[in-house]
């Protein structure tokens, strides 16, 4: 679905990603873990061109992205939705033109059939009757999740979180990890979560990769990367095993 | 309308008691002085070369507008005492100082408000400092101090640019140019401009001082502190220019009657 | 936008410098890749703005924005301007060369050529440009900008071109009203303390000034409207994280643009000097 072949990305003189090379199948969930600034959230910039590599290929469905220009970026894009670090909400729109910003420009819906999909998505991250709300109205935790209704509105098919659930409380956290399973399991998407946050990473997904300085260091199911010897992954299980004792 | 209103009194207010605060600051717990040359150092070094180039174009500008008129009635003589009489009096220090409403204002208020909406404001209260004696009064001095002489910088510049274009666009000498400035230019006018200059200064530092003080909400509010800062500074220039303009007007006819 | 030119010039900047010259010479670098970027931001938002679809109706809010809401500020501070002016002139005049016969002229030639159109376009730097720079600043701090594009939108055309189109109208309109409230404010003040008549005081500016006075303002305020949006978008779109980063947009779109307004009130001077 989507592939990495030995991508670069400099920034200045710094190198960010350093010869990055690795696939996602269709319909998986991949967790990208690491420390601050290891290029976690470029890594995702990358896949939907905004950021380019320096070097190296990016295959989505097929297709090598990393030269397109920008206006025939779009129909990449429409295949992936991501959810960024912050809400990113249109703060001078209500929830309901948030949600249905991407539908208006593209897909030629009706206004009834906009509303009934709008209704559909906030029902799906849970939220009913703040569709009038500005964002600035709502909590963080509610934008965040009008953030991903926003995302699942065109139907994406592979799913870019970026560190979705740094700073919201635990039980708002769950909430989130739970939506990212479900919407896999009920829209068959792909998706990538860049976390820092190893204790979701071994709930939910299918397979862990564990970046450091730009490269990969560790990969694999949840269950084998439990046995990995590699000290930042011991760290960061270190982390987890304690919080659960 | 009237919420309008009501704000543009309230800021009022609140400036006002936010300048007696101040300066009941500057007589119990004066700033130490190397953290008021520091600032002042600061100010002046980050915006001579903007104040300087906005002040040379001013005085560009100017003589390029007065040559095509003074031609005219072949009085290509006073050009030099015409076009720097209306720069030093009127347009340089309004124009240099709206420049420096962005470049001090601007600055100080963004400065001031990230320290506020950090948190850094408060962290100094916490540690038992006053933030008026430590973090605004010296900036408010150095910004009147740096800000008149960067406005002199600037007047002086503006001759230098309308000399310049007075050679090259009007065709006149140096000389030429310069003969009829102080037949025109007198004291007085002088006296007038610096007067204008210092007032100019006070309002730029209090309101933007008092701007960045009092932001709160984040980076929006830091965004917001910095464009009241601009709009007010621009409109409280405005004011100190008419009322300025009354006050030498009425003192240069007394002194002259006298 | 160009990220990578920006790079670029910015990790050259950190190397600490060696010697005056290469201080001088990264600072030129850093400095022409600024100019480039912001020309390529230019060109692409008069590319957008020239071509369909128009968004009449986010033009006409932003205008609304620029334009009537400013206009209260604008005629205020002109005024005001306008009078000092008068005062001064005939202050000075009087010191001079003893009569007064030129002040109307005069002060109409300062006002219409120069005091009402950077006035107020300095006012709208401060008032819109300042809050556009905050607010794209804001928008690409907390990714919008990012979700924009996610969304297939182009930044440029949905954010800078209604801003821009609706400047350069509300520049162009602006100025206008900006210059004719200023003579009437001159008018004022000299039928009330100098004991001009209203016919008098025309007579005596129309030896100064013309028709073609006011149309060369008002093509001088729709250049500035021009600048300022675009200034501060490349400003805002640039902006690094946080709130100091807000702040630092802020501020350096005000001082470009400012500086920028006075060096292009220059240019155009010197050009329409010679169409009198």
């Amino acid at each position: 679905m989507i592939q990495f072949d030995r991508v670069v990305k400099r920034f200045g003189e710094r190198v960010v990603l350093k010869g990055l090379s690795f696939t996602i199948r269709e319909g998986e969930i991949l967790f990208v873990l690491g420390t601050s600034g290891t290029g976690k959230s470029v890594l995702l910039k990358n896949i939907v061109g905004l950021l380019r590599p320096d070097e190296g290929d990016i295959w989505v469905d097929g297709q090598e992205v990393s030269r397109l220009a920008e206006e025939s970026y779009f129909p990449v894009r429409k295949k992936c939705g991501m959810v960024f670090q912050h809400p990113a909400l249109f703060d001078s729109f209500t929830v309901f033109e948030n949600v249905a910003f991407g539908l208006r420009r593209h897909y030629g819906m009706g206004e009834g059939e906009i509303r009934a999909r709008v209704r559909e998505c906030l029902e799906l991250v849970n939220l009913v009757g703040v569709e009038r709300k500005m964002p600035a109205e709502i909590s963080y935790g509610m934008q965040k999740r009008v953030s991903l209704a926003r995302t699942v509105a065109i139907e994406p098919r592979i799913l870019l979180f970026d560190e979705p659930t740094t700073g919201l409380d635990p039980v708002t956290t769950n909430a989130v990890n739970r939506l990212i399973l479900d919407l896999s399991r009920q829209l068959k998407t792909t998706s990538i979560v860049v976390s820092h946050d190893m204790h979701c990473a071994l709930a939910i997904a299918d397979r862990i990769m564990v970046l450091d300085q730009g490269q990969i260091v560790a990969q694999g199911a949840p269950r084998d990367l439990m046995r990995s010897e590699h000290p930042l992954v011991r760290d960061f299980l270190a982390e987890t095993l304690e919080g659960e004792s | 309308m009237v919420g309008g209103f009501r704000d543009i009194i309230d800021d009022i207010g609140g400036g006002l008691l936010f300048l007696g605060r101040m300066l009941s600051t500057l007589f119990r717990a004066p700033p130490r002085s190397h953290v008021v040359f520091d600032q002042i150092w600061r100010v002046t070094t980050n915006s001579l070369s903007t104040t300087a180039l906005a002040g040379f174009f001013v005085g560009a500008i100017m003589t390029v507008q007065f040559t095509l008129q003074v031609k005219e009635f072949g009085a290509l003589g006073y050009l030099g005492g015409l076009a720097t009489s209306g720069t030093i009096r009127e347009v340089g220090p309004l124009l240099i100082a709206f420049m420096l409403s962005g470049k001090v204002g601007a600055f100080t208020s963004a400065e001031l408000g990230t320290m506020r909406v950090t948190e850094q404001i408060d962290a100094i209260c916490c540690l038992g400092a006053n933030p008026f004696q430590e973090i605004i009064l010296p900036r408010f001095i150095a910004i009147i101090l740096s800000s008149f002489f960067l406005l002199a910088v600037g007047l002086f510049m503006s001759i230098a640019g309308g000399l310049l274009l007075g050679i090259v666009f009007s065709g006149i000498t140096a000389e030429e140019y310069l003969r009829h400035i102080p037949t025109i230019v007198t004291a007085p006018s002088i006296a007038g401009g610096l007067f204008k200059c210092l007032s100019f200064a006070l309002v730029l530092a209090s309101v933007c001082t008092y701007k960045g003080f009092t932001a709160a909400g984040g980076a929006k509010g830091v965004g917001r502190a910095v464009v009241s800062t601009a709009v007010a500074t621009m409109v409280g220039l405005v004011i100190a220019d008419f009322i300025t303009t009354l006050v030498s007007d009425a003192v240069l006819a007394i002194a002259l009657q006298g | 936008m160009n990220e990578d030119a920006s790079t670029a010039a910015e990790s050259l900047m950190r190397v600490p410098p060696s010697d005056p010259a290469s201080v001088i010479g990264r600072q030129l670098i850093a400095w022409f890749g600024h100019v480039a970027d912001f020309l390529a931001l230019f060109g692409q938002t008069l590319g957008c703005a020239l071509t369909p679809p128009y968004r009449a109706r986010d033009i006409m809010r932003q205008f609304h924005f620029v334009a009537n809401e400013s206009a209260f500020i604008i005629v205020f501070c002109v005024s005001s301007a306008a009078m000092v002016t008068i005062i001064e002139a005939s202050f000075h005049m009087k010191l001079v060369i003893q009569n007064d016969s030129m002040v109307p002229g005069f002060a109409a030639l300062l006002i219409l050529r120069e005091l009402g159109s950077v006035v107020m376009a300095l006012l709208i730097t401060s008032r819109v440009g300042a809050g556009l720079a905050a607010e794209v600043g804001s928008m690409q701090v907390t990714e919008q900008v990012d979700a924009l594009r996610m969304l297939g939108i182009d930044p440029v055309r949905f954010i800078v071109v209604p801003r821009f189109v609706a400047c350069v109208l509300a520049g162009f309109v602006l100025s206008i009203i900006a210059n004719v409230v200023c003579v009437y404010c001159a008018m004022l003040v000299s039928t009330l303390k100098l004991g001009y008549t209203a016919g008098s005081f025309v007579t005596a500016m129309r030896a100064f000034v013309d028709l073609r006075d006011l149309a060369f303002a008002s093509i001088k305020g729709a250049a500035f409207g021009a600048v300022i949006p675009v200034f501060s978008c490349y400003h805002g779109f640039r902006c690094k994280a946080g709130a100091e980063g807000v702040g630092l947009a802020t501020t350096n779109s005000v001082v470009a643009t400012s500086v920028a307004i006075i060096v292009i009130d220059f240019v155009l001077s010197y050009v329409f000097s010679y169409l009198y």
